[in-house]
């Protein structure tokens, strides 16, 4: 009789652990927000009451243990986890109402954007310099001038300069800066720099520069070679 | 029976882990960015004493300073690579206590804190105009050794700064022992919302950092003056709100509740078993 009252725990226990522990494994998603596990749990349990009470006979195995456990008519050992359960729920709910009014203590979340689209004219561009070991030479010849002082000589975004800049200089050792992007992209950020990104990436933070101002596009498609020769990484093409 | 009630206990521990659950998973607000708290005193601001007892009541926040390598004139070091911040309020002014060792004092030693003002965000170098996004001024509290005073000015891209008609800032710098120990002072709002940042308590704004090194070369050139300084980025700033203890309140009524609830319930259920 009693376990009509098991299959629905284990089934809320499963659909719990698949979107707390499952979901955020799948490739191109994230941990999902407390509140939105909760959602999808309180419609999985009001699925299950529904569906246990549509008929008569379901509904008094259902509620039949529930009623027995609640009153503690005849349930023996039984007593002390009734009292546990008593006095849990007021606090359970004390300390959730206590959560839901408290005012947060920390500064606002930051959810930057790393890699927003680029405008529409920044797209598909291919690098008019000629790939040479000259050109590639020169590239890194300019990016230790402009770059690696916040970038730094490794390419690692370690530069002298980066310790105050939040968020901090690229790393494009990193195989998620510039191996994921296209020449195209990086000849926008460049040109660009941090006030070129759109809101998402919060342009009002970013110290990368606007080199439009200072560089000739030229010097800045050699750059990008000896950019990624520097770095060991090769741009991302059409697949 | 035996049976029964077994099953019932293992459908109740579930249940009760199932809602700790819920409790462990609470989003723990993820603690991003460095903010500067400055919690309320009473008594008067130490303005005008950098080095009053009772900045041992604000906690100290430090920042790391770069030296400005964003725009031109850059400057590939610079002297100040780390600020401490500390900051106090009274529910009318707020006091900024700025800390950092500089090996000598000179006249030219300066300091800055800029803010964003209204709404529209600010890029943190200047107020510099943004592409996609319709930028707002920076409001910029200055402080120089040889000025002994404080000013407050404003930006919108480079090129554009520019003293107030209206100055609403003070500021006081002691010297010892290799630091530096700087005090901004203002009220925490101003009649001009539109070139002063303002200060609610309770709500996180933000706040960037400049120090100028005033020492001169072997030339007698300044070794960092104008965009050549360090710099910080953008970070928070608080002017803690007075305790409040509302949220207990309403957890004990909600506790009240509930147990009210589980009363009423308990006695219905057992009414309707003896019926
Ligand atoms: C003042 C420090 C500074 C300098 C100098 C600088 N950058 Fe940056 N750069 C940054 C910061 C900070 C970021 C990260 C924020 C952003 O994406 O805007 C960044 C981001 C980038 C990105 C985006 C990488 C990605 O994964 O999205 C590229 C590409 C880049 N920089 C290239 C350059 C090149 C090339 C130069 C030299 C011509 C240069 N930077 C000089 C600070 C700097």
């Amino acid at each position: 009789m009693g376990g009509s009252l098991l299959k629905p725990v284990i089934l809320i226990g499963i659909v719990y652990t698949i979107l707390k522990f499952v979901v955020p494994n799948i490739p191109g998603s994230a941990p999902l927000p407390a509140s939105l596990i909760f959602l999808y749990l309180m419609l999985t349990t009001s699925g299950i009451v529904i569906f246990a009470t549509l008929s008569g006979e379901s509904k008094d195995a259902f509620w039949g243990p529930i009623q027995r456990f609640l009153t503690g008519e005849n349930i023996g050992s039984l007593q002390v986890l009734r009292y546990g359960v008593l006095l849990l729920f007021p606090l359970i709910v004390g300390w959730q109402t206590y959560n839901s009014t408290a005012t947060s203590d920390a500064p606002p979340a930051e959810n930057r954007t790393i890699h927003p689209a680029p405008p529409g004219e920044y797209t598909g561009l291919s690098n008019p310099v000629a790939k040479t070991p000259d050109t590639i030479q020169q590239g890194k010849g300019f990016y230790a001038a402009f770059c690696s002082p916040c970038h730094g000589g490794n390419f690692d975004g370690k530069g002298p300069a980066a310790r105050g800049f939040n968020p901090p200089p690229a790393n494009f050792s990193d195989p998620t800066t510039i191996a994921m992007l296209q020449e195209s992209y990086l000849f926008w950020r460049i040109k660009k720099g941090g006030v070129g990104l759109p809101i998402e990436g919060m342009p009002w933070k970013s110290a990368m520069p606007r080199w439009e101002v200072e560089l000739p596009d030229e010097w800045i498609w050699k750059i990008i070679m000896g950019e990624y020769d520097g770095a060991h990484q090769s741009p991302r093409t059409w697949e | 029976m035996k049976h029964g009630l077994s099953k019932i206990a293992t459908g109740v521990v579930a249940g009760v882990l199932l809602a700790m659950g819920f409790l462990v998973a609470e989003p723990v607000a993820a603690q991003e960015g460095i903010a500067v708290r400055a919690p309320m005193v009473k008594g008067s601001l130490p303005a005008d004493d950098p080095n009053a007892a009772v900045w041992a009541s604000a906690i100290p926040a430090t920042f790391p300073m770069s030296p400005q390598v964003h725009w031109p004139n850059r400057i590939l070091e610079a002297t100040v690579r780390d600020l401490s911040v500390r900051a106090l309020h009274d529910g009318t002014n707020v006091a900024i206590l700025l800390e950092y060792t500089d090996p000598s004092e000179d006249p030219d030693d300066a300091a800055a804190i800029e803010f964003m003002v209204g709404d529209k965000k600010a890029h943190f170098a200047h107020g510099q105009p943004m592409a996609q996004v319709e930028g707002g001024p920076v409001n910029i509290w200055y402080w120089k050794n040889k000025d002994a005073k404080g000013v407050d000015m404003n930006a919108k891209g480079f090129g554009t700064l520019s003293v107030q008609p209206h100055q609403d800032v003070k500021a006081k710098g002691a010297y010892a022992n290799g630091t530096w120990k700087v005090v901004f002072t203002r009220p925490l709002t101003t009649g001009h919302p539109e070139e002063d940042t303002q200060i609610t308590t309770g709500g996180f704004i933000n706040i960037a950092f400049a120090v100028w090194d005033g020492k001169k070369d072997a030339s007698g050139e300044l070794k960092e003056k104008g965009s050549q300084k360090a710099v910080s980025s953008w970070w928070y700033f608080r002017a803690e709100a007075p305790p409040d203890y509302s949220g207990y309140y309403y957890a004990a009524l909600a506790v009240g509740l509930a147990l009210g609830f589980q009363f009423i319930l308990i006695r219905k259920l057992k009414k309707g078993q003896s019926a």
